[in-house]
């Protein structure tokens, strides 16, 4: 109902943005128009094709190979691979490790998304308006971002080291025991987390700078003027404004959380006792270390739908905020 | 798929093509092969290698040798996997030797007795040239799939200035678990409840725990598996109840023991750094602990509780399944080079593991060396009492079937007996496929 009426208003407002569908002939022959349609397009899609050919060898391929993969499994160690439909992702779903390793993705997804973009946001605001110093405080924010991961981790291993470690040299004096950060599984998986804050913080900060840049300066004029604190301002324009930015740094730091895990690879390996799992790590493990491709196949789907799923959710978010009054 | 097969096929036929065009051209050069090497351990392995390598490549000019590093030994075993299943295999891999028995299973080695043959020697006369210890994880089926290259003992490593502080004699190191207890409790340093040196640290990460706890079990008269069939593991047996219950007492009754798991390279640089005043590590650290200790160290066999004995580690050169008879033979050529008794005494002072060629230590360079280095004899000296590293089907799985469950008694999440029930159980469900195949296969 709503696009209907969307789209007579467009081409009430603008109707000369259609003068093709206007003038042309009410019965033409349907083959005909699509070769017609075909020509046009063509050179679009010969541009396109160098493209397709690479999507198709390593995404959609690979995307195929993940979906045929997941039904087929081996009984035995010499016995050939056989079609088992679903076995292999009720496995993956009957599988502690798993589970562990959803709950233990959720913890971290939660865990890591909220103070990154809170850090983000406060770093953006405090850091708006651009000067010398303001922005050699940005770069210096903005530098965690610019190490890659796995030498991040590397460095992180030994601030954590147990006893000798640079955390222990300084805040050692203040505890009564030393904690053994990477090596106790009630500490490790938050321990990665504040790795990921650290190093994503300044990332989403670049955005929500982005963000403030469009919030309308007659606006805010207007509201001190009007005598608005700064933190109505904040509250009634500045975050209002920031919506979309916040609904896709959100997103952005939703799929982080699933994609990125180099910092468990190198640090952790997921332990100790799979306190550290996380669901991309627990697909690598079996497909590595258990050698079992069906079931990395079958977890790599089900991952794909939650985050398939995510993503429809925010673009439906997004784009009813757009199509809204 | 259709579409992206014959995409595939288009490019694979190019690539073919192009090959068949290069081939000639590359006739008279080199046979171009690939080593994976792992580094394991500490130290300047890297560096190490490509003097080695190069020194190869300038002996033998119808050979092109490249070393590729691979990461630790469980990401050579992945690499190697990977590079098979891509239908590229590497020519020679430096493999972590427990993960052999594994890899024959899935049909990814080259069985070396043929080579052999073909060098007008026997497999018992090859084999004879290397310390009996490490024949186990080389031969599978009485057939040879392995050359032991580096291989290593656990170690007790002492921090010597330390002992004699705490009033011990480090020319007695510790010989059963009694007396072990006993240096940590001396040697550990409280200031009120918090620990500022602790009196020993045994390592546990994945692939490391495994290990230690082979160890442990074997001194305290265990094993950790059925060295003669890869379908079985012994976790829940009383050797490996009283090896996991004395590691925990020396964590909880005892407090000597740093708590939770520590992974190696945290473990010596404890002890380099003064924090541990004991440690369990591999003679692969040797080198390492020599280089970088500001103080004397000494170092001696793994204490027994029952009798003294310890699995060997390290890796053995092997040359995956499928590859072309030049490469394999180039593969061959650059294994018996590097095995050889000189080469194999040089890798061995460069690195602290010792040299699995026996005729290594009959070497000039090496009897000097251990007059220089009487710490580097002990680990020869352990192999004595040395057996095979556990190897079964699916290693990785199984052995980190029980790391976890180790971590969480480490961590006191869980009691000893309990740990090991649930490792033993999601062992032998790990091993289940390969026995339906094998043990429980049945007329």
């Amino acid at each position: 109902m709503r696009s209907i009426s969307r789209r007579d208003e467009m081409s009430l407002a603008e109707p000369a943005a259609l003068p093709v569908a206007a003038s042309a002939a009410p019965r033409l022959h349907v083959l005909k128009r699509f070769s017609d349609r075909f020509k046009a397009s063509l050179p679009a899609y010969l541009l396109l094709l160098p493209s397709l050919v690479f999507l198709a060898l390593f995404t959609y391929g690979a995307i195929g190979r993940v979906f045929i993969d997941a039904l087929y499994q081996r009984a035995t160690p010499k016995a050939p691979v056989r079609f088992v439909g679903l076995d292999n992702i009720s496995a993956v779903l009957a599988d502690p490790a798993f589970t562990g390793a959803v709950v233990n993705n959720l913890v971290y997804a939660v865990g890591t998304a909220i103070p990154s973009i809170g850090l983000a946001l406060l770093f953006a605001l405090a850091l708006s308006r651009t000067n010398a110093v303001s922005s050699a405080l940005r770069a210096a924010l903005f530098l965690p971002v610019l190490i890659p991961m796995v030498a991040a981790s590397a460095l992180f291993l030994f601030i954590f080291l147990p006893n000798v470690g640079l955390l222990d040299h300084y805040i050692g004096r203040l505890l009564p025991v030393l904690p053994n950060w990477l090596g106790d599984s009630d500490i490790a998986l938050y321990a990665i987390m504040v790795i990921t804050v650290w190093k994503n913080a300044g990332y989403y900060m670049l955005f929500f700078l982005a963000g403030l840049q469009a919030v309308p300066e007659d606006v805010m004029e207007a509201a001190h003027l009007d005598g608005a604190g700064p933190f109505m301002r904040f509250r009634h324009i500045i975050l209002p404004e920031l919506k979309p930015t916040f609904l896709f740094v959100i997103v952005i730091a939703t799929l982080n959380a699933v994609t990125q895990v180099d910092h468990v690879f190198v640090m952790t390996k997921g332990g100790p006792s799979n306190s550290t799992n996380l669901v991309l790590f627990y697909i690598y493990q079996q497909a590595v270390e258990h050698y079992d491709i069906g079931k990395a196949s079958a977890a790599t789907l089900l991952t794909l739908a939650a985050l398939m799923g995510l993503t429809a959710l925010s673009f439906r978010t997004m784009a009813n905020r757009e199509g809204g009054p | 798929m259709l579409f992206t097969r014959r995409l595939m096929l288009g490019l694979a036929m190019a690539g073919t093509m192009a090959g068949a065009l290069a081939v000639p051209a590359l006739a008279e050069g080199p046979t171009e092969i690939d080593l994976f090497f792992p580094v394991p351990v500490d130290g300047k392995l890297a560096r190490d290698m490509g003097t080695l390598i190069k020194e190869f490549n300038e002996t033998h000019p119808a050979i092109k040798a490249t070393a590729v590093y691979t990461g630790s030994y469980d990401d050579t075993l992945i690499k190697t996997r990977a590079s098979i299943k891509a239908g590229k295999p590497p020519s020679a891999v430096i493999m972590s030797a427990n993960f052999l028995l594994d890899m024959q299973i899935e049909n990814e080695l080259t069985n070396l007795d043929g080579l052999i043959a073909a060098d007008g020697t026997t497999k018992e006369k090859f084999l004879g040239q290397f310390f009996p210890a490490l024949q186990g994880n080389a031969v599978i089926d009485r057939s040879v799939y392995g050359v032991p290259f580096h291989n290593s003992t656990p170690l007790l490593y002492i921090n010597a200035d330390k002992a004699k502080e705490a009033g011990l004699d480090p020319s007695k190191p510790p010989q059963t678990w009694a007396e072990l207890t006993d240096w940590a409790k001396k040697l550990t340093k409280r200031e009120g409840d918090k620990v500022t040196q602790w009196g020993i640290a045994i390592p546990c990460a994945y692939d490391y725990c495994g290990w230690m706890m082979e160890t442990l079990t074997m001194t305290n008269g265990g094993r950790y598996y059925n060295e003669e069939f890869g379908g079985e593991v012994y976790y829940d047996t009383p050797s490996m109840l009283g090896a996991l219950t004395w590691w925990n007492d020396l964590v909880t009754k005892h407090k000597v023991h740093p708590p939770g798991a520590t992974p190696g390279p945290a473990v010596s640089t404890s002890f380099i750094s003064g924090n541990a005043a004991m440690m369990m590590l591999s003679t692969g650290s040797l080198t390492y602990v020599r280089d970088n200790a500001k103080f004397n160290y000494k170092v001696a066999f793994i204490p027994r509780n029952v009798r003294n004995a310890v699995p060997i580690g390290g890796a053995s050169l092997i040359i995956p399944a499928g590859l072309e008879a030049d490469k394999q033979k180039a593969a061959w050529t650059l294994i018996k080079w590097m095995t050889s008794p000189e080469k194999s005494a040089w890798w061995s002072r460069a690195t602290g593991y010792f040299a699995p060629n026996m005729a290594a230590y009959k070497t000039p360079d090496m009897v000097d060396f251990l007059n220089k280095n009487p710490d580097a004899k002990t680990a020869v000296e352990q192999l004595d009492v040395a057996k095979p590293w556990f190897a079964t089907y699916k290693t990785v799985p199984v052995r980190k079937n029980l790391e976890d469950e180790v971590m969480l008694v480490l961590n006191g999440k869980k009691q000893p007996k309990e740990a090991l029930v649930a490792a033993q159980k999601a062992a032998d469900e790990t091993l289940k496929p390969y026995n339906a195949e094998t043990s429980l296969k049945l007329p």
